[in-house]
Parts: C-alpha cells; sequence; structure tokens
C-alpha cells in the first residue's frame, strides 16, 4: 500500500494560534479517510493547506511522490487534488450543466487561440467535454435538473452539485468539506452511497471532513482525529470510537470516566 | 482522450436564428443611417456614442472577472497620446499608429496589470484610480504631451482605396462613422469569441465565485491580466480613433470622474446582463440626451443625473432588463452590489480629490 499523499510535520499559525501544529498524516491509495476532531480543531485548515489555500508555516506536503508544499490551488488543481467547500460554494447564476462544464477547465487539450476561433477540433472538443460534463451529472443522479440554476436547487442537490463539480476537474484526491452536513437522512444516505461509488468505480482516493460519526464510522476505512490542531489518533473506526483521548476531546475529561 | 459512452442533445444558446436575423437588419439600419441623416452634428454625436459604446463594453468585459476597472478613461487617453505621438513626431501614417497604439497601450496593461491583477475587490479598484490620476498628471505636466493646453493639429487619417468603392477621404463626418462601425464590429466579434470560448468560461468563474474558480484549476492571476490587458487594448484602440477624428486632445478629458464613470453608467443603465446591446443603448441614451437638454441650459447635468437615478431605481437590470426575462439568467447582481458599495466607498474619495484640484 502506497500513500497517495504524506503530510509531515505541517503547521499553520493564525499569529500567535496554531491552527495546524506538527500535523504527520498519510492517505493511503484508494481509501476513504475520515478527518473528525471537535469544531476549531484545524481540520478545513488542514484542507486549506493541502489544496493550497493557505500557505503554510512548516512541514511539508507531499503527493504522489511529488513535493506540493505552498503550491497555489490552481496547481494543486492541475497535480489532481480537488475540493468542495464547507458552505455549498457553486456557480449559483448558472445551470447545473454549466457548473460542471465550467468544472471540465483542466480538460481542455487544444491550443488556446484555435478555442477563441472557434476551429473544428476545438469544438469537437468542447462537445466531448459537455459529454462527459452530463456523464458525471448522471453518474451523480443530477441528469434531470440539468437546465436548473444551481441557486434554485435544494440545499442536498447543491452539495451533490458541489462533488460533482470538483469531480469534473479529473481529481486523483478528493477533499470533500462536511459533505452530508445539512442533509436530511435520505440525502444523506443517497451521498453516502456515491462517496463510496467515487471511490470504487472510479478509483479515487477520498479525505472528509465531517460531523456526522454515524456517517464517518459507516463509510470510513480509517479515521484521523484532531483537537487543537494536533493529531491525537489514527486508526480504523473501530479502535477510534474506543480510544480514550478521543472520548476526552469530544467529551471532556470528566465525560471520559 | 476518453470517448463518451452516450450522446446527449444540448439546446443551442449561442446560435439563434432569429437572433443573426436581428443582428443583420440591424447593421444594414447602421449603414444606412448616414443616407439619411445629413446634419454632421448629429453623425458626430454617433460616433462619440460608439466609442462611448465600446468603451462601456470594456467595463462589463472586466465586471464579468469580478474586477471594476476605473482606468477606462486613462487607457483611452494612453492610446490618443500614443497614436498622436507616432503620427506627429515620428510622422507614422494613421493606419498604421492605430494598430501601434492599441499594442502600447496593452503593453501598459501589462505592465500595470502585473501589479494590480493580484488583486480583487477593492485592493484594484483603488489602484486604477489611482494610476488614472496619474496617467492624466503626465499628460498634463509633460511638456512632450502638450501640457494642460493639450495638442492640437493632429492629422486625419490618409485616404484610403478599397477595391469597387471610390476613393474614400476623411473630410466630412461620414467616412468617420463607417470607421466607427468597423472598429465596433471589430471589438464586439473579439469580445464574443472570448466569451463563447473556454477563456470566457473561465473569466465568468472567477467572477461568480473566485475561490472555486481557483479550485477547478483557473489561475486567477493569469485570466484577470488577460482579461485586463484586452479590455485596456481595446480602449487604446478607440483612443486612437478618438485622437484623430478630434484632432485635438486635452488632458481634462481623460480624467476617472466623470469620464469613467459615464462609462460604467452607459453600461448599467443600458442593462449589465448584455455585454454588447447594454452599453449600445446606454451610450446611445446618455450622449444624446445632454445634447437634447442642453436647451434647458444649465441645468441639464442635474437632469441627466435625475433620469440616471429614476432609472436605476425603478430598472436596476438597465433598460434592457426591462424589456427581457435575461437577467434572470445571466444577471450578475453580485456586480451591482459591488458598485453600489463601491459608490458608497468612492464618494468621500471623490470629495478630496476635488478638493486637491482647488
Amino acid at each position: 500500500m502506497s500513500s497517495i499523499l504524506e503530510v509531515r510535520k505541517l503547521s499553520k499559525y493564525f499569529g500567535g494560534l496554531a491552527a495546524v501544529n506538527q500535523v504527520d498524516l498519510d492517505v493511503v491509495d484508494s481509501e476513504i479517510l475520515g478527518l473528525i476532531g471537535p469544531n476549531g480543531a484545524g481540520k478545513t485548515t488542514l484542507f486549506n493547506l493541502i489544496s493550497g489555500f493557505f500557505p503554510s508555516t512548516s512541514g511539508k506536503v507531499i503527493f504522489c511522490g511529488r513535493d506540493i508544499t505552498n503550491l497555489k490551488a490552481h496547481n494543486t488543481a492541475q497535480l489532481g487534488i480537488s475540493r468542495t467547500f464547507q458552505a455549498s460554494t457553486l456557480f449559483m447564476k448558472l445551470s447545473a450543466l454549466a457548473n460542471v462544464f465550467t468544472g471540465c477547465h483542466l480538460g481542455y487539450r487544444t491550443g488556446i487561440w484555435k478555442r477563441v476561433l472557434r476551429m473544428p477540433p476545438a469544438l469537437e472538443e468542447e462537445n466531448m467535454l459537455k459529454h462527459k460534463a452530463m456523464e458525471l451529472l448522471e453518474f451523480m443522479g443530477l441528469a434531470s435538473l440539468r437546465d436548473e440554476m444551481a441557486g434554485n436547487l435544494t440545499h442536498g442537490q447543491q452539495r451533490v452539485l458541489g462533488v460533482c463539480v470538483a469531480l469534473a476537474a479529473n481529481p486523483k484526491l478528493l477533499l470533500l468539506d462536511e459533505p452530508v452536513t445539512g442533509m436530511n437522512p435520505s440525502e444523506t444516505l443517497t451521498m453516502v452511497g456515491l462517496i463510496r461509488q467515487i471511490r470504487d468505480d472510479r478509483d479515487i482516493t477520498i479525505m472528509l471532513v465531517e460531523h456526522d460519526m454515524k456517517v464517518v464510522m459507516n463509510l470510513c476505512d480509517r479515521i484521523v482525529v484532531l483537537n487543537y490542531g494536533q493529531n491525537i489518533a489514527e486508526g480504523p473506526p473501530a479502535e477510534i470510537r474506543k480510544n480514550k483521548e478521543v472520548i476526552e476531546a469530544y467529551l471532556g475529561k470528566e465525560g471520559a470516566k | 482522450m476518453e470517448k463518451p459512452r452516450r450522446t446527449y442533445r444540448f439546446k443551442r444558446i449561442d446560435t439563434h436564428n432569429r437572433k443573426s436575423i436581428g443582428i443583420i437588419v440591424l447593421v444594414v439600419i447602421l449603414l444606412l443611417v448616414p443616407a439619411v441623416v445629413h446634419s454632421p452634428y448629429y453623425i458626430h454625436l454617433l460616433i462619440m456614442v460608439g466609442i462611448n459604446a465600446a468603451l462601456a463594453m470594456t467595463f462589463i468585459f472586466l465586471l464579468r472577472v469580478g474586477l471594476i476597472n476605473l482606468s477606462i478613461a486613462a487607457f483611452w487617453g494612453i492610446g490618443a497620446y500614443a497614436s498622436a505621438m507616432l503620427t506627429m513626431r515620428l510622422n507614422l501614417p494613421f493606419w498604421l499608429a492605430l494598430p501601434a497604439a492599441t499594442i502600447i497601450t496593452g503593453i501598459v496593461a501589462l505592465i500595470v496589470g502585473l501589479l494590480l491583477c493580484r488583486n480583487s475587490g477593492f485592493g484594484f479598484i483603488i489602484p486604477t484610480l489611482a494610476f488614472a490620476s496619474v496617467v492624466v498628471l503626465v499628460f498634463g505636466t509633460f511638456d512632450v504631451f502638450g501640457g494642460y493646453v493639450g495638442i492640437v493639429n493632429i492629422p486625419h487619417p490618409e485616404p484610403i482605396v478599397i477595391p469597387l468603392l471610390p476613393l474614400i477621404e476623411f473630410t466630412s463626418k461620414t467616412p468617420y462613422y463607417y470607421l466607427m462601425l468597423f472598429l465596433v464590429a471589430v471589438v464586439v466579434t473579439a469580445f464574443s469569441a472570448f466569451y463563447s470560448a473556454s477563456t470566457g468560461r473561465a473569466w465568468r468563474a472567477i467572477g461568480l465565485s473566485s475561490s472555486l474558480a481557483e479550485s477547478l484549476g483557473i489561475n486567477l492571476f493569469r485570466y484577470r491580466l488577460t482579461a485586463f490587458i484586452i479590455a485596456s487594448a481595446v480602449c487604446g484602440l478607440m483612443g486612437s480613433f478618438y485622437a484623430h477624428y478630434y484632432s485635438a486632445l486635452v488632458p481634462i478629458t481623460f480624467t476617472p470622474f466623470p469620464k469613467t464613470i459615464y462609462c460604467h453608467i452607459f453600461a448599467i443603465l443600458g442593462g449589465i446582463a448584455f455585454p454588447f446591446a447594454g452599453p449600445a443603448v446606454g451610450a446611445f441614451i446618455l450622449t444624446l440626451t445632454p445634447e437634447f437638454l442642453r436647451i434647458v441650459g444649465e441645468i441639464e447635468p442635474i437632469l441627466t443625473g435625475l433620469l440616471v437615478i429614476v432609472l436605476v431605481l425603478f430598472a436596476p437590470g438597465g433598460i434592457l432588463g426591462l424589456l427581457s426575462s435575461r437577467q434572470q439568467v445571466a444577471h450578475p447582481s453580485e456586480s451591482i452590489d459591488r458598485i453600489g458599495k463601491w459608490i458608497k466607498a468612492s464618494l468621500p474619495t471623490s470629495r478630496t480629490d476635488r478638493e486637491n484640484r482647488k
């Protein structure tokens, strides 16, 4: 088993506050890794560091054997890291299809002038990418909503569309920030099924932050627990459930007794 | 490239037959205008409408990338001065100076953009204002540019020969009118080519949500810079045309207040969701009304201002927004919010600006 992503002693300070402090973790090829921890533990910050939205203070991130520390977000996306956002971040004024089609930005291979001058190979490529976008929508069960404006979709549909847009960038590693938050039980069930399918059918490694313990315990192969920016436990769900430090972090020292 | 497994049918949004017929009719009407309108004064106004419309189109062009540009008039001026310098000092013909001035403006935009395009929001807006003010100062201060008195006697374009047509000499307003139409057509064609290609989608993505765009692999800086260069080069192109048409340049013409603000208003008034028709309609109305209102004399700016306020209050999607339902789909209302916020924020700036000038 090889690691697709290695995080080594990664730290991020906001002024004097250590949001992420000397975190070490490995994401193994084709696994679903859960990242949990109390509010403010630094989970989203860690996502932002890996995907290049913030520069780190110290430490290293290695993706597929390449040092990607402090690369910009568009560079990490090029290398194959896609992410979703905590709030439903979509192009709200565009249709669902246009959202995914815009997400295919990295799929263009023809030269820029060929595209601007609408030459046949560029048009063919555009059509191919549009088909790819449509296939993705179908895969995620949103095909019937393709012409609906993203802003008019329900919260659950928007979250699914968010994952769909992230998939359009052809990722090897998908970072999902709270994919099922705010969903009703049936939507949650659909989403869990979809996440599993993304891994099984498309062989995409998934790392997710989630507060819904049932989902995390069910879905993840391995779980990493963060508290105060530090990695306090790591292992399969069954182990994490019994880990004393984790229970302490969530319930406090008194609650753990 | 992986082959799609299934074939889907997509609505062709870009090309409507009705739309292309409409465009042809419009072009024919525009071409026939000089046959009907004989007054050189009205032809002059229409030429100014064309220039203003093209400048307002560059405003929408950058607005779609999420950038509000306050240096439209400045780049217009750079193109005008560059062209005047090239023809008067280097004796270049107009037909060479026109593309050269466009390229020079583009190069200036590249240098300025390298500094400015890393930011968006106020980090972009305020520096463009600063740059615009500096440009006017430079034109006014240095004798090479004729100082605040300006430059006069800029040569008219050389006569040109087009096969099957008589020799075209730029002695009356009419040839300028056709040249204006040609230049605006070039701008519209270029912009629509960019809009419908992947570049246009990337720009729109940045304008709608820059962080999502970035996470999809779109290089924000590079795309913003490209858009800034293209928009500014178009301003320079119109500037070069203006210099040789008007034959005289004064630095005050190129101040951000009111020229750039007027360019913004043209676009907003016409309808911001319409990248070409919006600026054209807005520029048409606002270039002609002040002239007709001139009868009322001194209070003309008040009436024009009132007209704008009424229209913006009751038709926030612009005049075309009232007539069409399209604004529901492509209406970048965040941009309008941003303009509202910006107008509020810019009030103190403009006041101190005025005080400084006293």
